[in-house]
């Protein structure tokens, strides 16, 4: 989407925002009530341990109507998140302004689908969700974005063959050496009341499959906020796919003080059983650190296909956990 | 030697934020003022009008609703403020308010009122973006801002009005219609065939 810099100068005399540094670090400690990890989304999967998350260092400057953006990425939830050991690449971007309303942008970025993302400093909850654990978290491509007015805007581009891939992939059997650019991604992006943003984004290709998404969030009062995911997954060639709702409503009840409720119904295609899942956590504000306490409690079918083990180490359907997290963010 | 340029860097320092501060006034209705009259002797207020409208065009841009006419001007735009707290510098929020130019034979005035802070957070692709639904009349900002924090934006507001003031003033001081007639910035020549 165009890049507001927030640019304040003549045409004779430009003033361009600096060189950004920014970035987050996080650790957490974690118990589930049974003893044993049990719940299986992204990050945070340690038991009984303090545990560290990942250290993210971004720059990115802009030029006149020319902007990059590198993103680096270090620990566990790093190596959870990228593709290829080594690389370290959380979203690695040039973009371009062609005017003030139309952006064009490419390199490895993170998804435009989905509620969650990677980095603990731009999530409220500091345990993912199942939709987000499913879906993708990075796609490499190119993309347009047009502004239409400032409440609907709407994004159109194409993607590696695969999800969560720094390069395209050759499909087993191709007679091809090299993969293809052939995922398809759009965002319609509208404002329909003040505070109040809603993303329809689709991400379609033959060999990533389809899926549709739905995030909003709509701040209803000045404490209350309510937010939503829904999603619909069809893997290629029927091979199954999920779908899932998330509702997050968060109250603030002072300056430093939020608390949010994220209720989860996710469920995998084709018999592959559901989950339930109520996380209840608090934003703790302590200047730049935020301090995440969370209490989760996942309840699944038993064609779910995760195991959740009791304290005796027998079969069950339900999980609880506690877990404390603090982000540094900067 | 030593101490005594510590000592007058960190005096030097002190003065500079509170000078920040203290450049915002309060008006009759409590709210946030930056207001200065400035006297333009022999000047005509039509002169001055369409010196004031050169300015908000060339200043502000597309980023700017304006309203008004050539002896009243109102321009709504805002500027981004970087975060007082983290050490690494980036864009914390933005703070939108209104310009008003009006315009006398020999003088005009000008002031900047209606500040409204909206914080950023950070998205998904590492930019710094407006919260929805999250902004605040700086008059009231306290109630859900760091004092600290606050304090930064406040002091930033003093510098970007003192900014915007003295850009105006130096626009104010030159006829540019004149100015764009005679300076026509031709290339300088150079005749080779001369030593």
């Amino acid at each position: 989407m165009p890049v507001d810099t927030g640019k304040v100068g003549t045409s004779d005399d430009p003033k361009d925002p600096p060189l950004i540094l920014f970035g987050s670090v996080d650790t957490y400690w974690k118990d589930d009530f049974s003893g044993k990890a049990n719940i299986p989304t992204s990050f945070g999967n340690e038991q009984n341990s303090v545990s560290i998350g990942f250290v993210d260092l971004g720059i990115k400057k802009k030029v006149g109507k020319a902007a990059f953006v590198g993103e680096l990425s270090f620990g566990p939830r790093s190596d959870q998140s990228i593709p290829t050991s080594g690389y370290h690449i959380q979203n690695l971007y040039v973009s371009y302004d062609v005017t003030d309303k139309f952006n064009l942008s490419a390199g490895y970025m993170s998804t435009f689908v989905g509620y969650e993302v990677i980095s603990p400093a731009a999530n409220f909850n500091y345990s993912t969700s199942y939709l987000f654990t499913n879906g993708p978290f990075q796609n490499a491509g190119f993309k347009a974005t047009y502004a239409f007015s400032d409440k609907v805007s709407l994004m159109a581009g194409v993607f590696n063959n695969y999800w969560n891939t720094y390069t395209s992939f050759v499909t087993h059997g191709a007679n091809t050496t090299s993969g293809d650019v052939s995922t398809f991604g759009a965002q319609l992006t509208v404002t329909p009341a003040k505070g109040w943003t809603a993303y329809i984004n689709l991400a379609t290709g033959p060999y990533s499959g389809t899926e549709l998404d739905l995030t909003t969030a709509y701040q209803i009062t000045d404490a209350f906020k309510l937010g939503l995911n829904a999603a619909d997954f069809s893997a290629p060639n029927g091979g199954g796919g999920f779908s899932g709702v998330a509702l997050y409503p968060q109250l603030a009840v002072s300056k430093v003080v939020t608390f949010g409720l994220r209720g989860e119904y996710f469920t995998y295609k084709n018999g592959g059983g559901n989950v339930t899942a109520f996380t209840f956590s608090s934003n703790i504000k302590a200047g730049a650190i935020t301090l995440i306490p969370e209490i989760r409690l996942d309840t699944k079918s038993a064609a779910f296909p995760t195991t959740f083990v009791d304290s005796n180490g027998a079969s069950t359907n339900s999980a609880t956990q506690f877990l404390i997290a603090a982000v540094y963010a900067f | 030697m030593k101490n005594f340029i510590v000592l007058a860097v960190l005096v030097l320092g002190f003065q500079f934020a509170f000078a920040q501060k203290s450049l915002l006034a309060l008006d009759e209705n409590n709210k946030y003022i930056y207001y200065q009259v400035v006297d333009r002797p022999g000047v005509s207020a039509d002169s001055l009008g369409k010196q004031a409208l050169g300015f908000v065009n060339s200043f502000f841009g597309n980023k700017k609703e304006k309203t008004g006419n050539d002896t009243s001007i109102k321009v709504r735009s805002y500027f981004e403020t970087y975060s007082a707290l983290a050490f690494a510098k980036h864009e914390s929020g933005r703070i939108t308010f209104v310009l008003s130019i009006e315009i006398r034979n020999n003088k005009y005035r000008y002031w900047l009122s209606d500040f409204v802070f909206t914080p950023y957070e950070r998205d998904r692709y590492g930019m710094f973006v407006p919260v929805v639904g999250k902004d605040m009349v700086l008059e009231q900002a306290a109630k859900r801002l760091d004092k600290k924090e606050l304090e930064g934006y406040m002091d930033q507001t003093g510098a970007y009005c003192q900014e915007i003031g003295a850009r105006l003033k130096s626009y104010m001081m030159i006829d540019h219609h004149l100015k764009n007639k005679a300076n026509v910035e031709q290339p300088k020549k150079v005749v080779t065939k001369n030593w």
